[in-house]
């Protein structure tokens, strides 16, 4: 079954180059969202198995997002794709569990390495 | 040399141009050992590049300080980025001397600077390359200028020494801030304030210390006024500051925290380290006020309550009707 | 000359560059200082020369500043990043940067070219490196110290007559230090800058 994976963040530009990031071949439906709120909603009507989260949005930010993951206890897998690189802001969503962080801008292979890495994906 | 299009005959070419261009160029490496120095350098310092070669760059040079390049220089290093110092901040980073009889206004070379990172092989920085621009031309402009004119603006808004607004600039604003006031009623204040026995701070320490009183006093006062708020220097040892949308009481408790602050705080002038205290006199709008210097009557007045009363203490103006 | 505008797409393409770019800044900004730097939406607009007041908050204004520009140029795409650094910002800049010399002008200037040569620097090189192009930059000049911002930004007899200009607000946490970086190309740039967007966006 197709894993259904959530690209939210508020520009046009990222999402879209964030879908051309995820590695051919990997059975997956994805939704998008616009900022957090939009996002926490896709989360709760499961579009979010895997989630890529961006930080800094408008209304409610990655950190909110994480947030209310938590607070819901949702099944998100969320990974962090952020221009925030700061060795702070990485601990940080670490902390509020998200899963790995990927620094923007965002290509194929750190895509695909960091879903190796954690095992969401699998011979693709 | 990354770029394929350079045939190793070309090298030779590079390395003619590297020496004869008319920058200043060095190489350090992580040790700030120099690596590489121009034909420029050479001519300016008269030191060969095979003498140069291997020597720590502030052993050869005791002009550069070595803590404030490595504070240049390390983000270099460390972060990849490019730094620069300019002229303005100082002068020059090598100590050349002017080169031309003729047209050479300056004693010394002007210098701008680029420091930037070359990566090796792996990517990590272990050199560093100095880039040295004769500025002299501009610098001795800049300085015509500044001299000439666009320090002119300046001096007519600043007091010199205390880099505060001077009293011609402040008083204006002053004045609506006084009209504003009277015609809708907001609250402001005016807090005068003056340094105790400031003839025996010059009389003991010199005017040097004196100076020295006045500038960190204005400058504690920089920090601690909002954007809205003006201060100026108002005679010799009193400043004027003026405190809008504040009324008796804030402005009271405004007066007070500047007063507890110069109390305690200890002033370094070349010499001494003293301390002294300020009187302040505060007086908020009244609608009875008809006109500014009325309005800064009440303050001085309460300024003169205040050193009557023994000094380092606030002193609000009661208006009695 | 033809209008030059931005369509929303490149707009929000600019914007994301912008934030990848000021994110790389901030970094290294974070590490020079040890403290943790706060990332807002960068503002992209295309502005015209009389509104380049505009381009930065009404709130910074009225606000006392000091300020450095640099030009930078590459692949015949041109502009320059000002810096405009609040005044009240110094003394908490000295006790991070651990300056230990006097804060008078000079004091003011060693620190304000230091953190100028990491935001521009990163910053430009950031934006250039997600457009492939290598900026090289020009040395920096202070265009004045404790003037108002808006003096600042009004002053000049400008050359073009609209363009595009980014603004990055960066603030600390925990401390008082806040600084604007304004982005500002020139006009033919952006006709380029835009056909090199459309083909990323494509």
């Amino acid at each position: 079954m197709a894993t259904n994976v959530l690209i939210c963040d508020d520009s046009s530009f990222a999402r879209k180059q964030m879908k051309r990031a995820l590695p051919e071949g990997w059975d997956v439906e994805v939704h998008f969202a616009g900022d957090g709120v939009e996002g926490v909603e896709a989360i709760r009507a499961g579009k979010g198995e895997v989630v890529f989260l961006d930080l800094t949005m408008p209304n409610l930010d990655g950190y909110g997002v994480l947030e209310a993951i938590r607070r819901e206890d949702l099944p998100a897998m969320v990974i962090v794709v952020s221009g925030d690189i700061q060795p702070d802001a990485q601990e940080r969503v670490r902390k509020l569990g998200a899963m790995a962080f990927i620094k923007k801008p965002i290509d194929q292979e750190k895509a695909r390495a960091v879903l190796t890495e954690y095992g969401i994906l699998t011979g693709a | 040399m990354k770029d394929p299009n350079i045939e190793f005959g070309d090298i030779h070419w590079l390395m003619d141009i590297l020496q004869n261009i008319d920058v200043g160029l060095v190489v350090l490496d992580r040790d700030y050992r120099i690596q590489l120095w121009n034909g420029f350098m050479e001519s300016h310092s008269g030191i060969s590049p095979q003498n140069a070669k291997e020597q720590v760059l502030f052993d050869l040079f005791d002009e550069i300080p070595r803590d404030w390049f490595m504070q240049k220089a390390e983000p270099v290093f460390q972060l990849k980025t490019r730094t620069f110092t300019i002229w303005e901040q100082r002068p020059y980073l090598f100590k050349f001397k002017n080169y031309r009889p003729i047209t050479g206004r300056a004693a010394i070379m002007y210098q701008n600077t680029s420091m930037i990172p070359l990566e090796s092989i792996d990517r990590s920085v272990d050199h560093i390359c100095l880039i040295i621009y004769d500025v002299t031309d501009i610098a001795v402009n800049r300085n015509d200028v500044i001299s000439a004119n666009q320090s002119l603006r300046e001096l007519h808004q600043y007091d010199h020494l205390t880099e505060l607004y001077n009293r011609p600039h402040w008083e204006p604003k002053f004045a609506d801030e006084f009209r504003r006031s009277q015609r809708n009623g907001r609250a402001s204040a005016l807090v005068l304030i003056d340094v105790d026995d400031f003839r025996l701070v010059n009389a003991n320490y010199g005017h040097q210390a004196g100076d020295e009183v006045l500038r960190t006093l204005a400058g504690a006062l920089r920090q601690t006024l909002r954007q809205t708020d003006h201060a100026c220097r108002f005679t010799g040892e009193t400043f004027a500051v003026m405190l809008v949308d504040t009324d008796a009481q804030q402005a009271v408790h405004f007066a007070e925290r500047i007063r507890k602050d110069v109390e305690t705080m200890s002033i370094i002038a070349p010499g001494h380290e003293l301390s002294v205290t300020v009187s302040i006199g505060v007086a908020a709008s009244q609608p009875a006020f008809d006109s500014p210097a009325q309005w800064q009557q009440a303050a001085s007045k309460a300024l003169n309550h205040a050193k009557e009363g023994g000094r380092n203490r606030t002193t609000l103006y009661q208006h009695h009707s | 000359m033809t209008d030059i505008n931005i369509t929303e797409d490149q707009r929000d393409c600019y914007q994301e560059l912008s934030n990848v770019a000021m994110g790389q800044a901030a970094d290294r900004l974070a590490r020079l200082l040890d403290a943790y730097v706060v990332l807002p939406i960068p503002k992209v607009n295309m502005i015209e020369s009389s509104e380049l007041d505009m381009a930065i908050q009404d709130a910074e204004k009225d606000t006392a500043v000091s300020a450095v520009c640099q030009g930078f140029i590459g692949s015949g795409i041109a502009g320059e990043a000002l810096l405009l650094f609040k005044d009240t910002s110094f003394q908490d800049l000295a006790a991070l940067m651990n300056y230990q010399g006097p804060l008078n002008r000079y004091g003011e200037l060693e620190l304000l070219m230091d953190v100028s040569s990491v935001l521009i620097g990163a910053c430009v090189h950031g934006i250039g490196e997600q457009l492939e192009i290598h900026f090289n930059q020009g040395h920096p000049v202070v265009l004045g110290q404790h003037c108002m911002a808006e003096d600042i930004l009004r002053s000049g007899n400008h050359q073009w007559t609209k363009t595009l200009a980014i603004e990055i607000h960066y603030t600390l946490e925990h401390v008082n230090i806040d600084c604007d970086l304004l982005l500002l190309f020139t006009e033919d740039s952006v006709v380029k800058l835009n056909k090199v967007i459309d083909y990323l966006l494509d």
